[in-house]
């Protein structure tokens, strides 16, 4: 009896597995870590089991499509995928091409530089950042005399810095703290100056990407997101990955 | 190093791919230079044309462009087309894809190699064997085809090279190749050079291997004069 009970239930699980919708979400899988490939070539890190956990929420079944960032925006317009979770911070003028739900983080920016550096010797000096992001938009606007160098990776920005090819380095704080400074290669570098988060550059934090038209999904994403703040669901991903709770101001 | 031992299986499926990816390509890029060649020596105005359009145009395009307009630029003419007969979403294989922009952006090249090859054989051979009563395909066969390979061989090795390497631009499509792979494993366990490294020697064997290869094939094909026996 207990046997055919437990068949049934089963045959249930599998039933209701089967009728859930897919969810497509493009991530990233080079930027730990929130995204990383593993040596069996899956993608984990946090943005990973948040999407999972927002999935479950929304009574949906999710399927991570790894994507270059580089292509990220346009695999999600030509319908890849149906969402992007990979830290990506919301911006007007991303916004202006897809649209966001509401955050699911959101880390301040900050400089890192060898040991003893100070903000306010900055002008004059060469500061290191990613490409199309936020922190390069921030330092054009705020620092208009420091010299940047862009590149394709925050982690091309961490190897310049230890090759002396750049005097110091500006991106999320999070990723730097445990890209860069908790490594071994980090030795002798640490944050100098202030943190920032002005909304003008840095933006509301970094939420789920969708496309303009399916708000329902955007809304659907943003109601899941404050659902599993409140039961605990965010904390416990929060707490394997990081010290703070990264969310941030509510 | 560990971690390289640990990744490794997965850097083998990547630099798998990259192998099949440049096979593929190589193979379109051999027809479309055939076929661009034949329309260059032998077309109308017409054709010669088109052919002349196809190699100015996409000799001049990096490949990045290239890739770029015809993955997404491609899925977005596809779901145009099957939204209006109302099929279901279809989706443009990433690997196809890169097989279909370097293939054609190769292809190209190869035309010129090949037309090059083609005008290195003397008109004077293929009216001989005209006027012997040979029938053009036979002139092909027989005469013109067996000098052709040998002259287009060296053009052609080194057009397979450059393909090789710019198979790397695919990883931007997030198609899984032995660089794209490589570049998400170094970082992800923050070991970049080494990954970097990896690499550089891998392809430092694809190189090696083909040129052995195509060493092999030129000396197949080197004209054998009557006064080697001796």
């Amino acid at each position: 009896m207990k046997r055919i009970i437990l068949a049934a239930l089963a045959a249930s699980t599998f039933a209701a597995a089967a009728h859930a919708e897919n969810v497509n979400i493009c991530v990233e899988g080079a930027y730990p870590p929130f995204s990383w490939t593993e040596a069996s070539g899956d993608v984990v890190g946090f943005d990973i089991d948040i999407a999972n956990a927002l999935a479950v929420e929304m009574g949906m079944t999710a399927t991570m499509v790894k994507t270059d960032w580089d292509g990220i925006i346009p695999a999600l317009l030509e319908g890849k995928c149906d969402a992007i979770i990979a830290s990506m911070s919301i911006t007007e003028e991303r916004k202006q091409v897809i649209d966001f739900s509401a955050k699911y983080y959101n880390s301040p920016a900050g400089f890192i530089g060898a040991e003893g550096m100070m903000a306010d010797a900055l002008d004059g000096k060469v500061v290191g950042v990613q490409r199309g992001t936020i922190h390069q938009d921030f330092m054009e606007g705020e620092f208009p005399n420091v010299e940047l160098r862009l590149y394709g990776s925050q982690d091309e920005v961490y190897l310049d810095l230890t090759a002396n090819r750049i005097d110091a380095a500006i991106g999320d704080s999070i990723a730097m703290d445990d890209g860069f400074l908790s490594t071994e290669a980090g030795a002798g570098y640490a944050f100098f100056g202030e943190m920032y988060s002005i909304p003008k550059y840095h933006g509301d934090g970094a939420g789920v990407g969708v496309r303009q038209e399916d708000t329902e999904l955007r809304d659907a994403f943003s109601a899941a997101i404050l659902a599993v703040r409140a039961s605990g669901e965010y904390a416990m991903i929060n707490d394997k990955y990081f010290e703070i709770d990264i969310y941030g101001g509510e | 190093m560990e971690n390289l031992i640990e990744y490794a299986p997965l850097l083998a499926r990547g630099a798998l791919i990259t192998v099949l990816l440049a096979l593929a390509a190589l193979a379109m890029a051999t027809v479309l230079g055939g076929l661009g060649a034949m329309g260059k020596i032998s077309g109308g105005r017409i054709v010669r044309l088109l052919v002349f359009g196809y190699t100015t145009i996409v000799r001049g395009v990096p490949d990045l462009v290239l890739i770029l307009l015809i993955y997404f630029g491609g899925q977005r003419l596809i779901s145009i087309a099957s939204n209006a007969v109302g099929l279901e979403y279809i989706e443009l294989s990433k690997f196809w894809s890169g097989v279909v922009a370097i293939g054609f952006i190769y292809g190209a090249y190869l035309t010129e190699t090949f037309r090059g090859a083609y005008l290195t054989v003397p008109a004077g051979q293929r009216e001989a064997a005209m006027s012997m009563g040979m029938r053009p395909v036979q002139v092909l066969r027989a005469v013109t085809l067996p000098q052709l390979v040998r002259f287009a061989l060296p053009g052609y090795a080194n057009v397979w090279q450059v393909l090789v390497k710019s198979t790397a631009v695919v990883s931007v499509i997030g198609l899984e190749d032995l660089v794209g792979l490589a570049n998400d494993a170094g970082k992800s366990v923050r070991e970049p050079f080494l990954f970097f490294t990896a690499v550089f020697f891998a392809y430092l064997f694809f190189t090696w291997v083909s040129q052995s290869i195509f060493n092999a094939a030129e000396k197949r094909y080197a004209l054998k004069e009557h006064g080697d026996a001796v």
